[in-house]
C-alpha cells in the first residue's frame, strides 16, 4: 500500500544538539496518528519537518512516494494542512480567513462553500461575519480547520491543537479531528496529553528524546 | 550676482547655536552634550573637508575622480544603511544588498535627468553630478536603512501569520505580501510629506542655496521640482530593491521562513 505520508530517518540538529535523532513515521491514507510525548522530545519539531516548514539536516519526508523536495512547496502544503498550537488569524473577517488558501491560488470561493466548511467544524453560520481576531481559542482552531480544510488537503497535521484550550474545548477539537478521519481524511496530531492522544482512537507514537516508536 | 562672504571668525561664532543646544541637554539632563559636541565637531569637519574635496575635483575635472568620489559616497551610504538592524542579518550581509538598492535606485534617478532634463558638459561635469547624486544617495540610504529595520522586525514578530500563510500553500512573495507593503509605505512616506509640504512649511536647502548664492528664484525653483521628483524615484527603487533582498534573505528555497539569528 502507498504511503500517504512518510518521514524516514529524520534528524534535526539545533545548536549541537539532535532535537531529532533519526525519527521515522509512516502515516497511511485514511490513517489517524497520534504522536505523544513530553515538552522537548522533538514531536513539535517533526511535525513541522513533515509541513515542510523546517528542512530536516538528514533524512526525507514523503508524500504518496514522492519525495517532498520533487513537490512544489505550494502544491505540498496544499495537499497536507499544517496547524500550529495556537493557529494565527489573518485580519477581517471569518469568512476571509475561510477563502484564504482558495485566493492565494486565484480560485472562486463563496458563502456556500464558506458555510459547508464552518458546517463541517461544528461553528454557527452567523460567526462568518465576525472579526476573526476576536474569537476565543477553541473558535480560532475551529475556523483554523475550517480555513485548512478549505484547500481540500489529504492529510491535516496538528501541533499540539488542544494545549491552549479548556478541557472541554480540547476534548470538542479531538472529538472533532475523530469526525474529520471518519470522513476519510489522514489526521496526524503532535500532543503532549495522553487522554488526547488516546482519544483520538487510531495508531499511538511515541516520542522522546528525538525518537519517536509505536506504542505497543 | 554677490553674496554675502562667511568669514572664519562668523563661522565661529555660530557655534553659538550649538551652545544653546547643549546647555538645554545639561539642564534636562538628557546626557546628550558628548553628543551634541561630537557630532557639530565632525559634521563641520566633514563639510569642510568635501568642500576642499570639491574644489580640487572641480579644477582637475577628470572622469575617473568624480567617479571615485561617487563610489566613496556610495560605500559611505551603504556602510550606514547596514548598520545595526535589529534582529537583521549581519552587516557583512546586508552590506553589499544596500549598495546595490543605493546604486540602483541613484542610477535610475541620475541618468535620465542628466541625459534629458540638466545635460552636462561633459557627462561627468562635477558641479552638477556630485551635489544632485550625493542628495539621491542619502534618500536612498535612509529608505533602505528603514526598510531593513523594519522587514526583518516584522517578519519576527509577525512570524506566525507568515508561517500560517506559508502553511496554505502561499509563496514566499504572497506570504510576506503584508509586512512589505506597510515597510514601503513607511519607507515612502517621509519622501511624499517632502513633496507635500515644500515650499508651505520649508524651503529645501538646495534651493535656498542656490537663491543666497544669486540664481535666479525662478530657475532654482525648477531644479527644485526635478530634485524633488528624483527623490521619488530613489526612494520608491531603492526602497523596492531592498525589501527584494531582505524576502530572499527571509527564505529559503523551499520556500521556508529562516529568521536571523539576534
Amino acid at each position: 500500500m502507498t504511503a500517504t505520508l512518510e518521514g524516514r530517518e529524520l534528524v534535526v540538529l539545533r545548536g549541537g544538539r539532535r532535537i531529532l535523532d533519526g525519527a521515522s513515521i509512516l502515516v497511511r491514507p485514511g490513517e489517524a496518528v497520534a504522536i505523544q510525548g513530553p515538552s522537548g522530545s522533538g514531536k513539535s519539531t517533526l511535525a513541522r519537518v513533515l509541513a515542510t516548514l523546517l528542512e530536516a539536516d538528514a533524512g526525507s519526508v514523503h508524500l504518496a512516494g514522492r519525495d517532498a523536495r520533487e513537490i512544489a512547496p505550494s502544491q505540498y502544503r496544499t495537499r497536507v494542512a499544517f496547524l500550529a498550537q495556537q493557529p494565527a488569524m489573518f485580519e477581517g473577517t471569518v469568512l476571509g480567513n475561510l477563502g484564504a488558501g482558495p485566493k492565494l491560488r486565484g480560485q472562486p470561493f463563496d458563502g456556500a462553500q464558506a458555510r459547508e466548511l464552518i458546517g463541517a467544524v461544528g461553528i454557527d453560520e452567523s460567526m462568518l461575519s465576525r472579526e476573526a481576531r476576536t474569537l476565543s481559542g477553541g473558535e480560532k482552531q475551529r475556523v483554523a480547520l475550517a480555513r485548512a480544510l478549505a484547500n481540500a488537503p489529504e492529510v491535516l497535521l496538528l501541533d499540539e491543537p488542544t494545549a491552549a484550550l479548556d478541557p472541554d474545548s480540547g476534548a470538542r477539537i479531538v472529538a472533532l479531528l475523530r469526525e474529520l478521519h471518519g470522513r476519510g481524511l489522514s489526521v496526524v496530531m503532535v500532543t503532549h496529553a495522553d487522554e488526547h492522544a488516546r482519544a483520538l482512537g487510531g495508531t499511538l507514537y511515541r516520542c522522546e528524546r528525538g525518537q519517536i516508536s509505536v506504542d505497543a | 550676482m554677490s553674496y554675502a562672504h562667511i568669514s572664519v571668525s562668523r563661522l565661529l561664532l555660530s557655534a553659538v547655536l550649538i551652545a544653546v543646544a547643549i546647555v538645554l541637554s545639561r539642564r534636562s539632563r538628557l546626557g546628550l552634550e558628548r553628543d551634541l559636541v561630537w557630532g557639530a565637531v565632525r559634521g563641520a569637519a566633514q563639510l569642510i573637508a568635501i568642500g576642499y574635496v570639491l574644489l580640487l575635483l572641480f579644477n582637475h575635472e577628470k572622469p575617473g575622480w568624480v567617479l571615485l568620489l561617487l563610489a566613496v559616497m556610495l560605500v559611505a551610504a551603504a556602510g550606514t544603511a547596514a548598520r545595526r538592524v535589529e534582529h537583521g542579518p549581519p552587516r557583512r550581509v546586508l552590506f553589499p544588498r544596500a549598495m546595490a538598492a543605493i546604486g540602483a535606485g541613484t542610477v535610475v534617478a541620475v541618468v535620465p535627468v542628466f541625459a534629458g532634463v540638466v545635460p552636462l558638459h561633459p557627462w561627468y561635469e562635477a558641479r552638477y553630478l556630485v551635489p544632485i547624486s550625493g542628495m539621491m544617495l542619502s534618500n536612498a540610504m535612509n529608505v533602505v536603512a528603514l526598510v531593513f529595520e523594519r522587514i526583518f522586525a516584522s517578519a519576527r514578530t509577525e512570524a506566525d501569520q507568515v508561517e500560517a500563510l506559508l502553511a496554505l500553500g502561499a509563496a514566499p512573495r504572497q506570504a510576506l505580501e503584508r509586512q512589505v507593503r506597510a515597510t514601503l509605505r513607511a519607507a515612502l512616506l517621509p519622501t511624499i510629506n517632502g513633496l507635500l509640504t515644500v515650499g508651505l512649511v520649508a524651503l529645501p536647502g538646495m534651493m535656498t542655496g542656490q537663491i543666497v548664492s544669486g540664481t535666479a528664484p525662478e530657475q532654482a525653483v525648477r531644479y527644485q521640482i526635478v530634485i524633488l521628483y528624483q527623490l521619488v524615484a530613489v526612494a520608491a527603487v531603492a526602497g523596492l530593491v531592498a525589501v527584494t533582498f531582505a524576502r530572499r534573505l527571509l527564505f529559503t528555497a523551499r520556500a521556508q521562513l529562516v529568521l536571523p539569528q539576534g
